[in-house]
C-alpha cells in the first residue's frame, strides 16, 4: 500500500463512494418503484424509503397471488416469458461461447493462408447495423420456418454475439505461452488433446468473461426478439415494452418485470463472479 | 545410440534465408552447446531438431535415422523451455507425467517414473503443489522432470537459465550437468552466455549469421579460437584487440602498433608487414617491468579474487587481470607483458586467425 495523507484518501473514499450512488442509485430507485403503488412513484420529493411497500405490481405482471388478491383486471401472466428469456439466453450463449472457443484457438494457434484476414472479416459482420438486416432476416426466417421459434432466437443471439465472443477468446488464448502447446506436442499430445487437457483449463477465465458479455447481451436484445418472433415467444425487453400503452405507461408494473429480469441475470454473474476476475486479469501478471 | 548430425542444414522464411550450410556431429551422450549472440540461428537450429520448425534444405539425423519429415513425438527427443511452459493448471505430479498420460501408460508405471525423476530432481515434497507455489530453481527442475519421464535419447534445453538470478543460475549449471552425467542421454544446450557454455560443455558449438563459426571443446575455443569474433565472445573479461602490423625486430617477428611491442612466435615470421589485428586475453596479460604493452592505468576493478586492471595503450581500453594485492595508482605508467605463445593474431580485412 503507498503511503498518502489521510485527508487525500478520505477525499478519495469520498469520491469513489460518490461514483458508486452515481451508478447504483437508478437500480435503487427503479426496485423502489417495483415495490410503490401507482401514485406514490410521481410524489415529490420522491420517497426513497418512506412508503409501504406492496407486491401488486409483481401479483399483476406473473399472476401469481404473492401475499394479496390481485385487484382489477391485471394480470399480464409474465411467467413464461422470464423463462422464453433464460432458455434463449442460456443456450445462445453456449453456442457463441462454444464455436468461439474452438475459432480463436485456431485463429489463435494454427498457420492457414489468410490467417490475418479472418479477424477483420469476422469482425466486419458487427459493422453493419442490426437494423439493416432485421427485415431481410424477417423473410428469410419466414421461408426457413424458423420465425416465432427458440431455435432462430438463439441461433441469431448466438450470430450476433460471435465477432466479439472470437475476437476476446482469441485475446485471451494469445496471452497463453506458444511455448505450452509446443511443448505438449513434444510430448506427443494431439492438437485437441493439447486444447481440451491444456490450453482450456487455463482460459476458463476468458470464458467465463465472454459467457457473461453474450448473456447479456442477449438477455436485454430488443430488436431481433421484436421482428422475429410473434405469438410463440417474446423475451421481457420486448414484452416490457407493452406496458407502454395509449392510455399510459403501467410504470409499477414495468418495474417490476424490469427486477425480477435482474435475478437471473445477477444470479449467472454471480456464478462466474471469481472466473470472471481471473479472465479480465489473465495475462497481466506474469506467472 | 543417438547421434545427432547436421547436413547441409538450411532454413529460409519465405525468401530470408538465416540459416545456410550447417553441417554438424554430435555424440552419443555428448553435451553439446549452441553458443552466439541473439539471431544468429542458435534456437532457429535447436527448434528444428525438435520438430517445431521446418527444415528447409538439408538432412536431420538423429540415431542414423533422417528425421526431416518426422513428428516431434517421433524423434525420441525431450525438450525444457526457457520460460519452462510447465501447465499452470495442473499439479507437479501431472505435469511431469504428462507425456506418461498422453501415451495412455499405466498408473503403476506413471507413479514409478515420476517418482523416480521427482527423487533425483528433489521435488518428492513438492509433487502435491501448483507450479505457480514454487521458486523458480523449482520449476526449473520441474520442466526437466517431464523431460526425464520420456526416456528420449536427446535433450534439447532453449536457454533454461536465462530467467533464473546469478546465483541460482551457477547452481543449475551444476545440477543440469550432473543430472547429464547421470542420464547419458546426448543434449543439445542452447545459450549466449559463454559461461554456460565454457561451465557445460563436452563440444561448443560458435555460431554466428546462421553459420557454424567454430565447433571444438571450451579448451580449443579459448585456446585457438578461429576468428576474432569467436576470440571476442569466449573468456570473461573479454579478450582485448589491437590494430597494429606484424614487424622484425633482431630477426624474431614483433607485433608493432602505438606504444605496443609483443614479441611472437618465431613461425609468425612469414606474416611479416601485414596488418593484423593481435587478441590479448585479460588473463594472459601480467604487470611487468618493459612490458610489451606500454599505458597509464585508468582505472582498478576489485573483483574479490584479484583485479582488473583498464590500461589506456595504443588508442584503446586495455584490462588485464593482475593479483588483487598488486599496488598501482590511478593515471600511474604500467607495463603489460604477454607470453609471444599467448598472443593471437587475426587479419585485419578477414579478421580470421593467422597460422604461424
Amino acid at each position: 500500500m503507498i503511503v498518502q495523507s489521510r485527508s487525500r484518501a478520505a477525499a478519495r473514499a469520498v469520491l469513489a463512494w460518490g461514483v458508486v450512488a452515481l451508478f447504483v442509485f437508478p437500480l435503487f430507485f427503479w426496485i423502489t418503484v417495483a415495490f410503490k403503488e401507482a401514485r406514490e412513484i410521481f410524489d415529490l420529493p420522491p420517497r426513497l424509503a418512506n412508503f409501504t411497500p406492496t407486491l401488486n405490481n409483481f401479483n399483476e405482471v406473473f399472476g401469481l397471488s404473492l401475499g394479496g388478491n390481485l385487484v382489477g383486471g391485471g394480470n399480464f401472466n409474465m411467467g413464461p416469458r422470464l423463462w422464453d428469456s433464460i432458455v434463449i439466453a442460456v443456450f445462445s450463449t453456449l453456442l457463441a461461447v462454444t464455436i468461439a472457443t474452438l475459432a480463436s484457438y485456431a485463429l489463435s494457434r494454427m498457420k492457414f493462408r489468410a490467417r490475418h484476414h479472418y479477424v477483420s472479416w469476422v469482425l466486419s459482420t458487427r459493422m453493419m447495423p442490426p437494423v439493416a438486416v432485421a427485415i431481410p432476416m424477417f423473410f428469410i426466417y419466414k421461408d426457413i420456418g424458423l420465425l416465432d421459434s427458440y431455435l432462430g432466437v438463439i441461433l441469431i443471439h448466438a450470430v450476433m454475439n460471435l465477432p466479439l465472443a472470437v475476437l476476446l477468446m482469441k485475446s485471451f488464448f494469445d496471452d497463453i505461452p506458444l511455448e505450452i502447446d509446443e511443448s505438449a506436442v513434444i510430448d506427443g499430445a494431439s492438437r485437441w488433446y493439447i486444447f481440451r487437457r491444456v490450453v482450456l483449463p487455463m482460459a476458463k477465465g476468458g470464458i467465463a468473461a465472454t459467457a457473461v458479455l453474450c448473456f447479456i447481451f442477449s438477455w436485454t436484445e430488443f430488436l431481433f426478439v421484436l421482428t422475429l418472433t410473434q405469438t410463440g415467444l417474446k423475451t421481457v425487453p420486448v414484452v416490457s415494452s407493452t406496458f407502454v400503452t395509449s392510455t399510459g405507461t403501467a410504470w409499477g408494473n414495468m418495474a417490476a418485470l424490469g427486477v425480477a429480469a435482474m435475478a437471473p441475470a445477477f444470479l449467472f454473474v454471480l456464478l462466474v463472479q471469481k472466473q470472471l476476475v481471473r479472465g479480465l486479469t489473465l495475462g497481466s501478471l506474469k506467472q | 545410440m543417438a547421434q545427432v548430425s547436421y547436413r547441409k542444414i538450411a532454413k529460409s522464411y519465405g525468401a530470408v534465408e538465416v540459416m545456410r550450410d550447417v553441417e554438424l556431429d554430435i555424440a552419443d551422450g555428448e553435451f553439446a552447446v549452441l553458443l552466439g549472440s541473439s539471431g544468429c540461428g542458435k534456437t532457429t537450429l535447436l527448434r528444428m531438431t525438435a520438430g517445431l520448425e521446418t527444415i528447409t534444405a538439408g538432412d536431420l539425423m538423429i540415431g542414423g535415422a533422417r528425421v526431416n519429415d518426422r513428428p516431434p513425438k517421433d524423434r525420441d527427443i525431450a525438450m525444457v523451455f526457457q520460460n519452462y511452459a510447465l501447465y499452470p493448471t495442473m499439479k507437479v505430479f501431472e505435469n511431469i507425467a504428462f507425456s506418461l498420460r498422453v501415451k495412455k501408460a499405466p498408473e503403476a508405471e506413471v507413479k514409478r517414473k515420476v517418482g523416480a525423476a521427482a527423487e533425483v530432481l528433489n521435488l518428492t515434497d513438492y509433487l502435491d503443489r501448483y507450479p505457480r507455489e514454487l521458486s523458480g530453481g523449482q520449476r526449473q527442475r520441474v520442466a526437466m522432470g517431464r523431460a526425464m519421464v520420456r526416456d528420449a535419447e536427446v535433450f534439447l534445453f532453449d536457454e533454461p537459465l536465462s530467467n533464473l538470478d546469478a546465483k541460482l543460475r551457477a547452481h543449475m549449471r551444476v545440477e543440469i550437468r550432473q543430472l547429464h552425467d547421470r542420464q547419458g542421454a546426448t543434449t543439445i544446450y542452447v545459450t549466449h552466455d559463454q559461461i554456460e557454455a565454457m561451465t557445460m560443455a563436452d563440444k561448443i558449438v560458435l555460431m554466428k549469421g546462421g553459420k557454424v563459426e567454430q565447433v571444438g571443446t571450451p579448451d580449443e575455443l579459448y585456446d585457438r579460437p578461429v576468428s576474432k569474433y569467436a576470440a571476442d565472445f569466449v573468456g570473461s573479461p573479454s579478450m582485448n584487440f589491437i590494430e597494429g602490423e606484424i614487424g622484425e625486430r633482431e630477426g624474431a617477428p614483433i607485433f608493432l602498433a602505438e606504444g605496443v611491442a609483443a614479441p611472437l612466435p618465431a613461425p609468425m615470421a612469414r606474416h611479416l608487414g601485414r596488418r593484423t589485428i593481435a587478441g590479448l586475453r585479460p588473463s594472459d596479460l601480467h604487470p611487468a617491468e618493459n612490458g610489451a604493452v606500454q599505458g597509464t592505468l585508468t582505472l582498478a576493478e576489485k573483483t574479490g579474487a584479484d583485479q582488473n586492471l583498464h590500461v589506456r595503450a595504443a588508442g584503446v581500453d586495455i584490462v588485464s587481470t593482475a593479483p588483487r594485492n598488486f599496488q598501482v595508482r590511478q593515471g600511474q605508467h604500467i607495463a603489460l607483458a604477454i607470453p609471444p605463445e599467448r598472443v593471437h593474431l587475426f587479419d585485419a580485412a578477414t579478421e580470421r586467425r593467422l597460422g604461424a
